[in-house]
């Protein structure tokens, strides 16, 4: 959702190409005397999206409906853009917009596309043209009040419906490096050699054993770790700063947090977690597809409380947290978690089944 | 627009609340109050009151310094298309559109209304 796919790249280039061209043209044509500013924005952007659509069509040319749909689409749009005296400009403008925003919906959940930069952007265009086109101008009387009436709906319902479909889509069909939401996997080979399997062992082995003090977190907060958010949640990691400033690379003896569940017998700890200094620097993978490292990605984050959520697709966060992307990092469980032991993420059932033992 | 990406932006933060993370339940709900107090601007600005003009351009400028600060931080923030065109070039858009004198808008409007 965050990344341009390679086969739409093309399209982000056609519209900013035709950006200038959209408002140059309106310029030679001296529309800013005929029209509103409101129906010069929605023409230009309509301009923007049609090029985009026919920029797809070359590497879409074998999905033959595809391409089909995006010349038609392209066609109609830059078409309209250049019709904006036409009597039924609005209806034919906005019954364009909504069914090719209906359409590419129907193609996510059909799964015939997984959404990516070039596309939420494309649907944001055409949504602020949407309401560019069903803005009443001052003192044009008819259907002044639908018009209104459409505006406050149609927008805001469109916007809201196209946002999450993308969202749920993306979280619940996230491709392969994205195993779950918001961490990216390291890319390693597809089947562990021997040698890595024995590998990822060692790193298990070393790591549970120089943790195992730690199951007391009196002697892991006299070592320095810290709890790094919220204790009400499931579980927490706790961070030992001296070790993240000190840039121990997978040290089994120096992990730079520690991960507990919050139980009501109080902290037990499932595991250990390292993290490399610079975002985007993977660690050291030893045990292949075993042992890949993650990081985590578009996270909202707050100081207050130190607590997470996710970046919405249109790229907001809530008000007090900022977007940020956490450096790579390798869990190793300790506990028997059926994820496996360097799993991205703690099973809820294993955390649930200590708090209730 | 904006109004809808925050909106959008609070009711996300609403899962995690659910899931124990009080602050961020706080900041959603807060989040939505500043969808709502950017709508009425939005309004405002619509019926050409002069303050909500002022405020609507305080506010973008405020939304294109933070973005500019996260964008220059080593933090990771998202630079993509997406997030350059709703922290970015909205914010600006808005500012280069309501720069205008809103006289000029008027006397255009009734001009094509003529």
């Amino acid at each position: 959702m965050f990344d341009i796919a390679p086969d739409h790249a093309i399209g982000l280039s056609a519209g900013l190409i035709a950006l200038p061209f959209a408002l140059l043209g309106l310029k030679l044509r001296g529309a800013g005397r005929l029209v509103p500013g409101t129906v010069l924005g929605a023409s230009v952007l309509m301009t923007v999206s049609g090029a985009i659509h026919l920029g797809l069509v070359w590497t879409h040319r074998d999905e033959t409906i595809t391409a089909a749909l995006f010349v038609m689409n392209g066609v109609a749009y830059i078409a309209l853009s250049q019709m904006y005296t036409w009597r039924w400009w609005r209806p034919a403008s906005a019954a364009l917009i909504t069914a090719t925003l209906l359409g590419y919906l129907g193609y996510i959940v059909l799964n015939f596309d997984t959404p990516d930069q070039v596309a939420i952007a494309t649907k944001l265009v055409e949504l602020t043209a949407l309401g560019l086109v069903l803005v009443p101008v001052r003192g044009v009387r008819p259907w002044r009040r639908l018009r209104w009436s459409a505006l406050g709906v149609a927008v805001p319902v469109l916007t809201v419906v196209t946002v999450a479909t993308l969202w749920i889509d993306t979280l619940a069909r996230p491709d392969a490096r994205h195993v779950h939401a918001g961490a990216i996997l390291q890319q390693t080979n597809d089947v562990a050699t021997p040698d890595q399997v024995a590998a990822a062992q060692r790193l298990y082995d070393q790591t549970a054993a120089a943790i195992a003090p730690y199951r007391d977190w009196r002697k892991a907060w006299a070592a320095g770790y810290r709890p790094g958010g919220s204790q009400t949640m499931p579980s927490t990691h706790w961070m030992n700063q001296r070790y993240v400033d000190a840039g121990y690379v997978m040290d089994p003896q120096h992990p730079q947090g520690l991960v507990y569940a919050n139980t009501k017998h109080g902290p037990v700890l499932l595991g250990a977690m390292f993290q490399m200094k610079r975002i985007g620097q993977f660690g050291p993978d030893p045990g292949g597809p075993h042992t890949a490292w993650h990081q985590h990605e578009n996270i909202c984050f707050t100081p207050f409380g130190i607590e997470f959520s996710l970046m919405t697709p249109t790229a907001t966060c809530p008000v007090g947290s900022i977007d940020i992307s956490a450096s790579p990092m390798l869990h190793v469980w300790i506990v028997d978690n059926p994820g496996g032991r360097f799993a991205v993420d703690i099973d809820d059932k294993v955390v649930k089944k200590l708090d209730q033992s | 627009m904006q109004s809808l990406f925050w909106l959008i932006a609070g009711i996300s933060a609403v899962p995690f609340a659910l899931a124990g993370e009080v602050y961020m339940g706080v900041l959603g709900l807060l989040t939505m109050l500043l969808a709502l107090a950017t709508l009425v601007l939005g309004i405002g600005v619509l019926w050409r009151r002069r303050r909500a003009r002022a405020l609507a351009i305080a506010l973008e400028v405020v939304c294109l310094a933070g973005a500019a600060l996260l964008l220059i931080l080593p933090i990771g923030f998202n630079g993509g298309v997406v997030s350059l065109m709703v922290n970015v070039a909205l914010p600006i858009t808005v500012v280069v559109l309501l720069r205008k004198d809103s006289s000029q808008a008027a006397s255009q409007e009734s001009r094509l209304a003529r």
